[in-house]
Order: structure tokens, then sequence, then C-alpha cells
């Protein structure tokens, strides 16, 4: 994917459905607890995993996302959570110690889920997901589909942007002017924008069937994953993990 | 006698809604081992006959098929699948972005395979064959999109390949690539041939596929004549009548009244000689006196400018003025890397050099697209960063390298309006601007026709009148040719010209060499970033070795002047510097 990040680290050798299946699990173990020391024990070992997998520079992109979903939440599920013995209220707001507590365990199994997902994006490439969709069961065209649209996203912002440019070129001022005159704007980048989307929608799939896709039966694949000792041994200690804190009573 | 690969009998084919057929009675057949290379005139069927190979028409694109289509080691039975004509028949397109879909150049490559259900081991050493074969061993980890135009148009070839189909067809493969991916897919053809069962090119360039056994040259729908290069291509006037660029060996033994089935340029060199022609004395002052260029047939109102090479006159106002320019996208190395250039007012000046090599980057900093990371770019004696990027676009008119990205009106007179509507001008005024403008790109008349039903040709002429709408005193093209049949490019360039002579100075990139020769007064080569030659035509064509190592080559014309010891620009030149010697 985009953010992709070449490594050779534990993480990136798993199995792609390893990795999917793991993320899943992590983010139900976030779900699993409601105290914000063992969310913060998570976040923690989250974020070794991030490190781990060098995953610190795509973190630090979404830097300023994190501090807002941290601060937002911690501020308003404190204010406006009514949970036991207020010690302060002012109108609509609250604080007591146990909403407080609540804020930062929300704050942080935010953060949680968001530096997983990123750990997931930072060492997993498109064509291990789509691997990893098709090996946990879904079918070819639908991975191969999600796989296609991760591919052509970026490229069609290359288009966009060249489309862009032409009319700027032309005096287009996207600037000013009312929002009907701006929507109206518009119009002379959607005309060219869809004509080449159609078209290279068509030119694309006629590539694709051209090599024998959507043929029907057996497919190979070229790519090959083992599943190994490792692939086990994460996803057990997952599970282990899950179960352990879903049994547990809530703390 | 071996028996035809591919078998067409009376095909025929209609779109579905079209009024009329885009193929008719196409008799063919390909015979084993043969190289097959298809002309003609935009529009005449060779892409809609490529699709029909490999059963893309009629099973993709809908519409009235007859007649019929047999392909060998292919069982008949009812209407053929695509995908199981693909595994015969591999087809390449034009459009190198718009056919690659995977992360790297491994797996693009065997997705063919992946899908003919190869076992994983011999899937491995197909693709390491195919990438050899097409020179892109070591690259297999490489994001597609990182390659050079060149490299992505054989990445797509060795995707074809690897698949080991019977025969590959690739339709116009090397439009849009620069000298040296030309030449790659050209040697690459050519090395092929005896590889695999057959080759079906649609080629524009006819100098290069010389080497073919057999020509189509095909004409509203039909197969119009068929035969080896040796009779098809030794009629000028009949190869430029079906909209493709005569080779300029037979134009120049046609004009100089000799047998014209001499094409390589030793033979028709030696032919020449034989006949008794030599150079003149005076050829050297013929050329040095000759006007820059030829005149055109229509009488100008102006007289044309001088050449800078030229030493008369004061020195004309400087219109671009860049100094130490350098551009970076983002942490990238920079796409431009210490530009210095002066334009003056009035110039002819084509930008050329390898894709990627930075000139479209250093050529949006004439309207403001870009704006310098490092230097400056005064434009009309302004700094760009000192003017409005709306001011600066009406000076500077910009023509895109594809019109499509551009249309986007009902009607043509609001296409050409757009730009001047922008700007702010009086309804009235725009509309006397788009008059003008309609009048120079010879539109006039057609103000209410949809664009999207013009021609490409047509198209293109469009964005270059949206363009003089703003009357701009300078004017940027991007590739102005590319996609255009051998009179669609005519017309675009004789256009430019004229604009050119009515004093606008003219900035335009392209790969085609031929037009430089014949079209711009100064050539401005770009390699990495920087300029390595900025002189007048001839002179940068006087220097076959520097070319060389700039991965550029003279064109046809220009080297058939070279067997003469002459730098001349076109057939014409040549043509006035020999005389016959009387035995």
């Amino acid at each position: 994917m985009v953010l992709y990040i070449p490594s050779d680290s534990l993480l990136h050798r798993l199995h792609p459905s390893t990795k999917i299946v793991g993320l899943a699990l992590l983010l139900i173990l976030t779900v699993a607890f409601q105290s914000p020391w063992y969310q913060l024990v998570i976040l923690s070992g989250v974020l070794l995993l991030a490190r781990s997998a060098g995953a610190f520079r795509n973190l630090r992109r979404i830097l300023p996302l994190m501090i807002t979903v941290l601060v937002f939440s911690v501020v308003s599920w404190s204010l406006f959570r009514r949970v036991g013995d207020p010690f302060w209220s002012f109108g609509l707001f609250t604080l007591s110690a146990e909403s407080i507590r609540f804020g930062f365990a929300m704050g942080f199994r935010l953060e949680a889920m968001l530096v997983s997902g990123m750990v997931f994006v930072s060492c997993t490439k498109v064509e291990e997901f789509a691997y990893g969709l098709r090996s946990i069961g879904l079918p070819f065209a639908v991975s191969f589909a999600l796989s296609l649209a991760f591919r052509l996203v970026p490229l069609f912002f290359t288009r966009i942007g060249t489309v862009v440019q032409a009319q700027q070129a032309r005096g287009l001022d996207l600037k000013s002017g009312n929002v009907l005159q701006r929507a109206r704007k518009y119009v002379p980048l959607l005309v060219p924008i869809f004509v080449y989307a159609i078209r290279d929608t068509d030119l694309l799939s006629m590539a694709l069937e051209s090599k024998g896709f959507g043929m029907r039966g057996r497919r190979t694949e070229y790519l090959s994953f083992p599943f190994v000792w490792r692939d086990y041994a994460i996803l057990g200690l997952l599970l282990i993990l899950n179960i352990a804190g879903w049994l547990m009573p809530v703390p | 006698m071996n028996q035809p690969i591919l078998t067409l009998s009376d095909l025929a084919f209609t779109y579905r809604d079209a009024p009329k057929p885009a193929l008719d009675q196409i008799n063919y057949r390909h015979r084993s081992s043969e190289f097959t290379v298809i002309v003609g005139e935009t529009g005449a069927g060779k892409s809609t006959l490529c699709r029909c190979l490999n059963g893309l028409i009629p099973s993709f694109t809908k519409g009235r098929l007859d007649g019929s289509l047999r392909v060998a080691g292919h069982r008949e039975s009812g209407r053929p699948q695509v995908y199981e004509l693909a595994r015969i028949v591999g087809l390449v397109f034009q459009d190198f972005e718009a056919q690659l879909f995977s992360t790297n150049v491994e797996l693009e490559t065997a997705f063919a395979l992946e899908n003919f259900a190869v076992d994983r081991d011999q899937m491995k050493t197909r693709v390491e064959q195919a990438l050899n074969r097409v020179g892109l061993s070591g690259f297999e980890h490489r994001d597609p999109s990182s390659l050079s135009g060149g490299e992505k148009q054989r990445l797509a070839i060795a995707s074809v390949l690897a698949g080991s189909p019977s025969v590959v067809v690739m339709d116009e493969p090397t439009t849009d690539l620069d000298p040296v991916g030309k030449r790659d897919i050209f040697r690459l053809a050519q090395d092929m041939r005896n590889e695999i069962e057959g080759i079906i090119l649609v080629e524009h360039e006819t100098e290069h596929v010389l080497s073919a056994d057999r020509i189509l040259l095909m004409h509203e729908g039909r197969i119009v004549q068929e035969g080896p290069p040796g009779e098809i291509l030794a009629d000028p006037r009949n190869v430029e009548r079906h909209g493709v660029r005569p080779l300029q060996t037979t134009v120049l033994l046609s004009e100089l009244g000799l047998e014209t089935d001499a094409l390589t340029i030793q033979d028709a060199a030696t032919r020449i000689r034989s006949a008794g022609w030599r150079v003149r004395d005076s050829a050297g002052e013929i050329l040095n006196s000759a006007r820059r260029r030829e005149p055109l047939d229509e009488p100008r109102g102006e007289p044309p400018h001088e050449t800078p090479s030229e030493p008369s006159g004061e020195p004309r106002q400087s219109v671009v003025r860049i100094e130490d320019l350098v551009f970076r996208y983002g942490e990238a190395p920079p796409a431009v890397d210490g530009v210095s250039l002066d334009i003056a007012a009035g110039e002819f000046v084509a930008l050329v050099g390898q894709n990627g090599c930075g000139k479209t980057t250093l050529a949006k900093h004439l309207n403001g697209l870009h704006a310098p990371t490092e230097g400056e770019v005064r434009v009309l004696g302004r700094s760009t960063a000192d003017w409005t990027l709306p001011e600066l676009g009406r000076r500077v008119g910009y023509v895109f390298q594809n019109p499509d990205h551009q249309i986007f009106a009902n009607t043509v007179r609001d296409e050409v309006a757009f730009g001047a509507r922008n700007y702010g001008f009086s309804e009235e005024e725009v509309g006397e601007k788009v008059d003008a403008a309609l009048a120079e790109t010879g539109l006039s008349g057609r103000d209410l026709e949809d664009p999207f039903n013009l021609t490409r040709g047509e198209r293109q002429q469009l964005a270059v009148a949206s363009v003089l709408a703003t009357d701009p005193e300078v004017l940027v093209l991007d590739e102005p040719t590319t996609g255009l049949d051998y009179h669609g490019q005519v017309a675009i360039l004789n256009l430019v010209r004229r604009l050119n002579e009515s004093g606008r100075t003219v900035v335009m990139i392209t790969h085609s060499m031929w037009v430089v020769a014949e079209y711009a007064d100064r050539c401005i080569i770009m390699s990495g970033g920087r300029v390595v030659q900025d002189a007048d035509v001839r002179t940068c064509f006087s220097n076959p070795e520097l070319l060389e190592s700039l991965y550029l080559e003279a064109p046809e014309a220009v080297r058939l002047g070279y067997e003469f010891g002459l730098v001349a620009r076109s057939v014409k030149e040549i043509a006035d510097c020999l005389e016959r010697v009387e035995e």
C-alpha cells in the first residue's frame, strides 16, 4: 500500500493472513478492557510492535491526528460521561474520577487501534493484502478488485492533477466566488476527469481480458507465503490474550 | 506451404450504433514467422482489427461482426472467448500507463500465467525469460510506476510474452515514447520475429519497419493494399494520401525524377549518385542562405522574423529569461537542475530530450504552474513570482499534451470562450477573440459542433484555439503531434508555424526529430534536468555523435543529407543542393 515501508522485520515476514487475522484479534483485544491501565499496556505493546516494524516514520505522519484523537476523547468523555461521583460540574459538563478514567481508556484504545492499523499498512504490500484475503476465503475477483482500487487511486489523483493544471492554465480560478459560482467552476474539471476515468477503465479491462482474466476454472498464484511457526506463535498468543481478556471480570 | 496462423475471411465489424462499418471485407492470412505492419490514417480501422484478433471484439466491445476469424490451434466452436484466444494471440496496447496495474514488475509479468493456471515453478522460469527477453532483468521488484515510458511499454510486452502466445499484436506501441524508447521497441520486435510465430505491428513511422515481411495499408475499414515494403512504401504520394508520412528517401527520389523503390538511406544515396547527381559547389551557401525553413504555401501578412543566429538588426527583446533554475518535487533529486536560458520574441524553440529529462517541468515554469525552488524565471521582463497565476496564464498560453485533459464544453465556441471568459473580458470582446481564434485555427463555422465529435487532430486544434482566444504572446505546446496521423500532424504544425510567423514566441516540447528539423529555429536538448545543447537547429544536427550520446537521432531526411556531406533540414534542401552532371 501507499504507506508500505520495506523492511525484513518479523512482522513483515508474517504470512499475509496472519497479518489480517492478527490485526483483527488486536482490535478485538482493545475492546475487551475498560481500564486505562490495561489500555496503556496494550498501547505500549502495539507501539513496541510499531517500533520493531520500523513504522514510526508513518506514525510521525499521523502524529497530529493521534494527538487530536487523544485530547478530544479524553476531554469529551471526561466532561460528558456521567458516571460516579462528580466532583465538579458546570451546566452540561461534569467531572468525576470515573469519567476521567474512562476518557483516558477510550483515548488509549483509539490510539492503540490507530497504531495497529498503521503497523498493518506499514508492513503489508497490496498484493500480500489481496493474497491474505484470498487465503482466508475471499473470492479472487473481490480481492483483485480491492487491490486494484489501492493501485488506481494514486493514478487517478495524478490524472486529476493534470486536468486541474490544464484548466488553471486557461485561467480557471477555483478560489473566488460564492458557493454556487464555485460549484459551477468544477464542471470544467469533472467532464474531462470522467472522460478519463471511463476511458482508462475501459482500456484496463481490455488489457486484463487480453491476459486471460475472467478465465474459468483453476488459477495459480505466483506468490507463495509459507505458514510457519512464527505465524502459529503470534496467532496463538493473540488468541490466548483475547480469551484471557474476555473471560476476565471487567476491571 | 506452411499453414496460416490467422485467417480472416470477409471480416466486417460495425460498432453498436455506428452508421457505417469500422471494418469491411477484411481478408488476410498470417503465415508462420511473418512480421506484418499495418499502416493507415486515424480511423482506418487498425485498432479495431487488432481487437478482433484476440476476440476483444465482439466479446468485450459489442457490435455486429460478420465473416470469420480462424486461429490455428484453437478449436472452433461458437464465438471464442477472449481468455481462450489470449493464449494464442497476445495484444499490447498503445497506452502503457493504462495497461499496467501490479505493484511490481515480476507480478505484472506473472499475471497472465496465473490466469492460465501455469505451475509456480514453471511460472518463475517464464517470468524470468520474458523479462530477460525485453531487457528488464534486474527490475523484478521495481514498482512499474517508477519505470520510464519505454521500460513500461517493454514490461507490457513482457507480460504478454510470458503467456507464450503464437502471435503478438502491438497496437502503436511506440506512439508515446521518446526516440530511445521507440528504438528499443523496434529492436525487440526485430529480435522476436524468429522466436515466435508472428508479429503484427501497427506503426506510423515506416522508416523503422522496412524489414517487415508485409505491409497492410488500411483505409476506411478496408485493407486497400498489401505487399512487401518495397512495393507499398515505394509510392510516396500514395502513402501520404493514406495519412502516413512517406519515407523521405522516396520523396527525394521522386523529387529528382528517379525510380522510388530504393527505400533505405544507403540505397537511395547510391541510386542518386549513379544517376549522375552531385552536390553543387555552392551547396554551403545555399544552405547558409536558405531561409530558416520552407515558406508556407499560403501568403502571410507579416514578414517572417529573423533567426537569432542572423547577425542583422539589434538584439531582440527577451521574452523568457531563466536564471539558474532548480526545481524539486518534494525531496526528490531536482527535476530541473540549474537551467539558464534566454528566449527572444518571435523565436520558435524546440525542447527535446528523453522522457523524464525535465522538459515538461521546465515548461510549466513559464506559465507559473510550477514555481522555482531556486533561481528565477522572468517572463516579459517580470519575475514569475510577481505575476498572478491567471495573468501569467493569459500571456503564456500552454497547450497540454492531450486535448482531452481540458475539453469539457458542449460546443466548440464555448470551449474556446472558456479561457477568455475566465480572464474577465466583456462578452463582446470574448466574441471577437473567439472568432479570431477559430479563424486562425481553421475551425470557423464549426462553432456549434460538439467537441467530442471532432477528430483527435481537430480536438488538438481546438485546444490551441482555446489558448489563442486569450491572445497570449508566448505559446507553449507539449507534444502537440502525439497520437495524430500524418495529416493531423502537418495540420497542427502548420498552424503553430503560422502563429509563430504572426509574431508569437513558440516553445514546443517534442519527441519527433523531423518536426524539430523542419519547423523549429532553435533546439534545446535536455538531459537529467540540465540543458546539454542549445543552438540553432542546423548546428544541433551537425553533430550526430552528440545526438547519439544523448539517445537522440537525426531524422531520416537529415541522415539522408549526411550521405552527401550536407547538414540539410529537409528533403527539399537536399534537392536544392544537388545538380545533375551530364555525362
